[in-house]
């Protein structure tokens, strides 16, 4: 494992997480796009992504590199780097749910608005944890020029 | 003292330079990242008392010598 290929894998899991998100944001808030994935199955793609993505990171760090690859990868500021991020990540989403509750509307509340309401803290929760997972990446990108 | 953190202060990159070793080097003998040694020494990261240690054995001196309190300067 080198840095230029964690950012490769965090890069497509974070970016792909991102254009779903976004996609399902804007739908969810009735913007209209002009266009609608006709396979639904596709909103899938983000999930596997991560699961096979963070498969391969720990197979890589238990099997495929050597003591000085993970020393590297994994150091006490690359953990202090995550940690900054993931608190950003819960005060973001933090915010976002303050607002997504104050943009519902009371007054007329039912199941569906509730239910509509679910998915746009989860897209919202993911929009935001895949914007951060590109910026991480970005990170071992540079690493990996100048390192 | 070079550029350091606030709470502070650290003498790494002189040391470092004298012992005739670029970030990379240091960084593959104190087993951390490169990234880590660089931000040590611009006063951007303050490190574990583990990593201080193992970076002042690649350089053969005291972790005192690297890294000192700020109020120890108005000493």
């Amino acid at each position: 494992m080198t840095f230029f290929k964690r950012f490769l894998v965090l890069f497509t899991c974070g970016s792909v997480q991102v254009f779903f998100a976004t996609y399902l944001l804007l739908e969810l808030f009735g913007f209209g796009l002009g266009w609608h994935l006709a396979v639904h199955n596709i909103m899938f793609v983000p999930g596997v992504l991560v699961f096979f993505g963070s498969g391969y990171l720990t197979i890589s760090y238990y099997f495929l590199s050597d003591d000085a690859s993970n020393n590297a990868l994994y150091d006490e500021f690359t953990a202090l780097r995550y940690y900054k991020l993931a608190t950003a990540g819960y005060v973001i989403n933090g915010i976002g749910i303050f607002m997504l509750y104050s943009a519902q509307d009371w007054s007329s509340w039912s199941f569906e608005l509730a239910n509509n309401m679910i998915y746009q803290i989860a897209a919202f929760a993911w929009l935001t944890f895949g914007a951060l997972l590109v910026w991480f990446s970005v990170g071992d990108y540079r690493e990996s020029k100048s390192g | 003292m070079g550029k350091s953190h606030e709470k502070l202060l650290n003498n790494l990159e002189e040391f470092r330079k004298a012992a005739n070793l670029t970030q990379q080097e240091l960084s593959e003998s104190a087993e951390v990242s490169r990234k880590s040694i660089n931000a040590i020494e611009n006063g951007i990261y303050v490190p574990s008392t583990v990593l201080a240690l193992k970076i002042a054995r690649t350089l053969s001196c005291n972790v005192e010598e690297l890294f000192k309190l700020p109020e120890e300067n108005n000493i």
